[in-house]
Parts: C-alpha cells; structure tokens; sequence
C-alpha cells in the first residue's frame, strides 16, 4: 500500500542576478545603484532556477526512505514541498494521513517560550487539540529527557535538549509521514541511536512512513529500507539502500579526487616569502597513494620552497571528514629556513586512527620573518582520500559505527573481588 | 522508557493532494476550521511580543492610549476649542477615536504579520490565513482599554453634570457593528498590505507615512458636520468615516451619518475583503517563496 507518490514535481525560483559584492563595488556604482529605480531594478535582474526537475517517486506505508545527496542537490526543498510550506511549480504529490515535518532545529519552536508552551504551540501547529497534546505530554517529556526543563525558556537550552524535544515532539503527533532533516547533525551519540531506533520501531509497528535526509551514509544504510539520490534537482538514482549508498559513495569519492585542481576558494599557495609546491598522501614505502587501507601508517608529504632568507615556517593541516574537523596538526616548533630553497615536511599518520571513510586535507604554512611580520600559505582541500577496512581486520560486528576517526583503544578487563551488594 | 505511542493510521486515512494551483475556498475554510487551535496561538504570541523584553509591559499600553488621546483632546479642544456640537469635547474625541485606534494599531500588525513570522512559514505549513486574521488582537486589546477609559468618562461626568451622555440603548448594537465592521476593514485592507510587506518592506513605512493624513481625513477630531458640503463625496469614499460616525451615532446618539455612505462603506469593504482574499490566495506561495 503507497503512502506518498511524487509526479513530476518542479520546483521555480526567481533568483535576483548576483550584484557586485559590496567589496568590488566602486563608491559610485553604489551611489547609483541607491538612485536607481528600485521596481525597474528587481525586474530586470531576475533569472529562473530550477530547485527540482521532474521528480517521481513512491513510498510504501512502513518504508524508511533515505534522501541523499550533495549540498544544494534540493533535499531540503523537496521536503519542503512535501510538507506544503512551498508550492511546487509542476507536478503532483499525494498522501494519506499527517504529515510531520522536522526540517530544521527549532523550526516551529519560539525561544522565548517555555517547553510545555512550545509542545501546546506546536501541537496547534500540527492541527492537534490541546487534549490530545495534553495526554501525549508526558510521553514527550520522558522521551526528551527533560522533566526538570519542563517550564525553562528554549533560549537556555543547549542545542542537545533543543533536538530532543524537537524530535520528540514530531513523533508524538501521530505523523502518517514524517519528514526528518539532518535531525541528527546535533545531539549526542546515544540519543542519536535512541532516535535511529524510535523511527525503526515506529515505521516496523504502526506504519509510520518516514523521509529521512542525511549525510551520514552509515546511518542511512543502517535504517534506511529504500534510498533515494538527488543530484542537481533531478532524482539520480533510487532503490535498495545498500547499493545506492555505495555507489553515492563512490560518485562522491571520485569527484573528490578527479578535482585536481585545488579549491581557490580562500587559497593562496604562493605569496611573498614563499610557495606550497605539492601536496601529496603516501605509504610507508614512499609510493603515492589515494586509498590507504586502515591498518597501515599513512604520510602527509608537503613540498614547499622559500623565496626569502631569515625565515622561519611552520607546517600544518587539517583533517576533515563528513563536514567536520577531525583534527589539526602543526609543526611542534618554528624552523628556521634559507632563501631560495625547497623544503618537504612529512607527518605520520598512525594506522588504525582513521576511520572507513572519505577525508580531505588542507593545508596551511606559517612563515615568520624577523621579528614577527607573519604570512601564510594556505591550500584547501589539497589530498581528498578514502580509509578503507581490510577483510582481514576483525570487526566488532553490530557495535561497529562509522565516526569520523576509529581508533583501536587498548581495553582491558579482569575479574576484581568487590562485594555485590544484595 | 515511556509507551510508544500509537501512531493513527488507518487504511482509510485521508488522501491529500498538493497541486501548483490553489485549492477553493471550501477546502480553504475546512482547512482554518482544522487548524483553530493556531489562533488563540499566535493571538497571544503577537500580544506578549508587544512586551517582551519590556521592564513596563503592560503600563505601556495605557501610556500608548492616554498620551495622544489626551494630548489631541487638550490641543483640539482645549486650545483650538473645535466644537463637538454636543457632549464634552473629550468624550466627543474618545468615541470618535475609538474605531480608528482599533483599525489603525491592527493594521500595523496585520501587515507585519507574514514578515515577522518568516522563521516559521518557512519551515511549517499551517494555512497562512490565520496570520493576519488573529494578528487584530493587539488592536482588540487597545479597543478594551477605549471602551473602559469611555465607561470612566461618562460616568465622571454623570457626576460632574448629571447627564448620562451614553446610556443603555438598542443603538448601542450600531457601535458593536461599528467595531466589527472596523475590523474587517482591517483584516481586508490587511490581506494586501501583508503579502505586499513581505516582499516589500516599503509598505510598512508608507503606512505608517499615510496613517495620520488618513486620520485628519476622517471625521475624528472633528464633527462630520463641520466639512464643506461640497467634499463630502469625497469622505464618503473613506470607509473608515461612516464607521466612526457610526460608532458615534450609537454611542453618543449624536452623528452626521447618512444611509447612502454607509452603504457605500460596506461595499467598498466587501470589494477590499473579497479582492484581498483572491490576492493572498493568489500570491501566497510566491511570496514565501520570496521571504
């Protein structure tokens, strides 16, 4: 039995053309445009884009469907329209019963207000009476974990107990179909497993049918029955979790790695007192590699040359995964280097540190010139690589989960004589 | 861990459909039925964002109505001493004000009513009409501290005079039509000014530019009798002058109110309702799309 069937649902926007940044904009060009004609201004600068293109598909009562994608792809309209806050331009959407959306933290949600009146503010919202939310308030209360919160302001919330309610709120409205956005960017591990878990048990149970849009492509195997993957607006593939997943994944890896050039985007590899000649990842014997396996140690070569001599430089970079830090490394201490040399600053990684997943590296040179005049060499994005699990490791079975390092911890455990307590 | 809850779902759960174009107005009033429990909501929430962050809070509100009510009742008919062409010249002004500070102080929200709740229009669907509809409360608030500071008035003069200038009668029900016929004209003007604003945020200013000209052009300070016979088709192509003279009339039982401008009121006011209606249906999704 269906639950949701997209036709051929576009999305329009106008988008006002891109002015000058107020930066490149001249003292004039700015002074004109004040004077300009606004209306006549807004009529001609206006140029159609296309959020979504013809998009079908069809959910069964019970599924979980995982909505995946790039930044900008239009998950995020896509469940816009669905839930009615935007009008597609084309197209069709039918449904059966409530439709509950949890597009972002706090959506729906009045800081200033109290707990128990954003639960009464948002049942309203949801066309629930205030009886039906009052027997349901404890429900969301305990599954929020805040009962001593209950009368305290959102604003002094931390943004953990913020998604608690929020998701805990959404699943106590009796939703047919819930539409989940990135709820679970924030909030801590457990709670994530417990929200993972709810959605699980509530689509197996009753029926629940839920959209899920993530990024964390673990998650989204795990509890995911159907993904879909939506590229440019268009739906680009959709079927069984598992494959789309992988081949999302391996898409995403090989646009990482095909993108020679590095970001220009805030780079500036060369500058005065020097330049980043290459950056490059390789193995322990010194070839050059793009996917290391987890259980070997790793390098980080950087080439550079100085132009200038009093100087001394310190090497860094950065390591990202899945949109966050994972950390940043330096040089412990300022080297000093000659002018009109090339230098190369090798860091290790440990095997068994990094996680199977994508990283990539950016990297920053600090060069200081006599007595602190300072400037830097950045390259972002410089090395995109991918950790991958050997066969042969052990796995920790159902208790494995993606994070964004996954170091091998010593454990221990011994048997100690305390007295059980009756 | 608490129960889990029992998700409603049943096989004949309705079908809903969204579509580009917009539904009738049936499905459009059973949708605002549906969602009732939203107006007491943002009723309450436009009133106590009045306030927030406020150390005088309500005391403001008073201070709002008494300052220019006073002010214009002691330069208007204290030191031009404009005539009323009847009861005191204060009480004249309280009755003649009172539907204009209704229609006035509810615009104002009413079309800021789209804008200030962006955040969540543009995350969550709830049928956009009860937003401008439930945004009059601040002006009902206003119009409840009117009616008490007019009781006050009468009263004091009933013991200054003798004379109950406004007593129970059945034309007191002709103010009670007044006001609702004020407020209606709000929300009619409103359903414009609100989608305007939101794409556009020259409306407010122009209101609030626009505001008092329209005051001096409606028969407030002054009696109605006291405009040049020859204007006065224009007047009464101010709605808002039969609906104050109207109140004026069932109040203080003393008015210039003709039957042809009050029905030429009434028109003008359903024309701007149902055109409004048809413009905000029309024009809602494209200005959410613009928030």
């Amino acid at each position: 039995m269906k639950s949701l069937i997209v036709e051929g649902v576009s999305k329009r926007y106008w988008v006002p053309k891109a002015q000058k940044s107020e930066t490149t904009e001249s003292r004039l060009d700015r002074i004109r445009n004040f004077f300009s004609v606004p209306l006549a201004r807004e009529l001609v600068g206006a140029q159609e884009v296309w959020a979504l293109k013809d998009i079908s598909f069809d959910v069964e009562h019970g599924t979980v469907l995982g909505v995946i994608g790039g930044n900008g792809a239009g998950k995020t309209t896509l469940l816009k329209v669905i839930s009615k806050v935007i009008a597609p331009t084309t197209g069709r959407i039918r449904g059966r019963g409530r439709v509950v959306s949890l597009l972002e933290l706090g959506a729906g949600f009045d800081d200033e207000a109290t707990a128990r009146e954003n639960i009464f503010m948002n049942a309203a919202i949801n066309g629930i009476p205030r009886a039906v939310a009052l027997e349901r308030f404890n429900d969301i209360i305990d599954f929020a974990e805040i009962p001593e919160f209950v009368d305290t302001p959102l604003q002094y919330f931390s943004s953990g107990m913020y998604l608690r309610l929020a998701f805990s709120v959404a699943i106590n409205m009796q939703p047919s179909i819930l539409l989940a956005d990135e709820i679970l960017a924030v909030g801590d591990m457990s709670f994530q497993e417990r929200c993972l878990q709810r959605v699980r048990e509530l689509a197996e149970d009753t029926g629940l049918t839920v959209l899920f849009v993530s990024h964390d492509m673990e998650a989204v195997s795990r509890i995911c029955d159907r993904v879909i993957w939506v590229k440019d607006g268009t739906l680009h593939r959709a079927g069984e979790a598992e494959d789309v997943v992988t081949e999302y994944q391996n898409a995403t890896w090989e646009l990482l790695t095909s993108a020679e050039k590095p970001d220009a985007k805030g780079s500036s590899h060369a500058g005065r007192y020097g330049e980043i000649l290459e950056v490059k990842l390789l193995s322990s014997d010194g070839r050059e590699i793009g996917s290391p396996p987890r259980s070997e140690d790793i390098f980080v070569r950087i080439r550079f040359r100085t132009y200038r001599a009093k100087t001394r430089v310190r090497c860094a970079f950065d390591l990202f995964s899945k949109g966050v830090l994972v950390f940043r490394s330096a040089q412990p201490e300022l080297t000093p280097v000659g002018p009109d040399m090339a230098y190369e600053a090798v860091a290790k990684i440990p095997a068994n540190l990094l996680s199977e997943t994508t990283y990539t590296v950016s990297v920053g040179i600090t060069l200081i010139r006599g007595e602190g005049e300072e400037h830097a060499l950045v390259v972002n994005k410089a090395l995109a690589f991918m950790v991958y699990r050997e066969n042969s490791e052990e796995s920790s079975g159902t208790l494995h989960r993606t994070g964004v390092i996954d170091p091998r911890l010593e454990w221990s455990m011994e048997m100690k004589p305390y007295a059980i307590r009756a | 861990m608490p129960s889990a809850p029992d998700v409603a779902i049943d096989a004949g759960a309705e079908w809903w459909e969204i579509e580009p174009r917009q539904h009738g107005v049936f499905d459009r009033a059973r949708e605002l039925w549906r969602y009732r429990y939203l107006w007491w909501f943002f009723a309450s929430d436009t009133m106590t964002g009045m306030f927030r962050r406020s150390k005088l809070g309500w005391i403001w509100l008073l201070l709002r109505v008494a300052g220019p009510v006073g002010l214009n009742a002691v330069v208007f008919g204290g030191m031009l001493g404009v005539e009323s062409g009847g009861p005191p010249y204060f009480l004249f002004f309280l009755c003649g004000t009172t539907t204009w500070v209704l229609f006035e102080r509810s615009l104002l929200f009413v079309t800021r009513s789209l804008e200030s709740n962006r955040k969540l229009i543009t995350k969550v669907y709830f049928p956009r009409l009860i937003l401008p509809m439930s945004a009059v409360a601040p002006g009902l608030l206003y119009l409840a501290i009117l009616l008490i500071v007019i009781v006050a008035t009468v009263i004091y003069y009933f013991r200054k005079e003798g004379v109950w200038y406004v007593t129970l009668r059945p034309e007191l029900l002709a103010a009670v039509a007044a006001i609702v016929l004020s407020l209606t004209f709000t929300v009619a003007v409103g359903l414009w000014t609100s989608v305007l604003q939101a794409r556009y945020r020259d409306i407010r200013y122009g209101l609030r530019y626009v505001m008092p000209f329209w005051m001096y052009f409606t028969p407030i300070i002054y009696p109605a009798t006291a405009i040049p016979e020859k204007w006065r088709w224009l007047v009464a192509l101010n709605p808002m002058a039969p609906i104050v003279e109207l109140f004026k009339w069932g109040t203080l039982g003393q008015a210039h109110i003709t039957a042809p401008s009050l029905i030429t009121a009434i028109v003008l006011i359903t024309i701007t309702m149902i055109s409004g209606m048809w413009f905000f249906n029309r024009e809602e999704a494209a200005s959410i799309d613009k928030l």
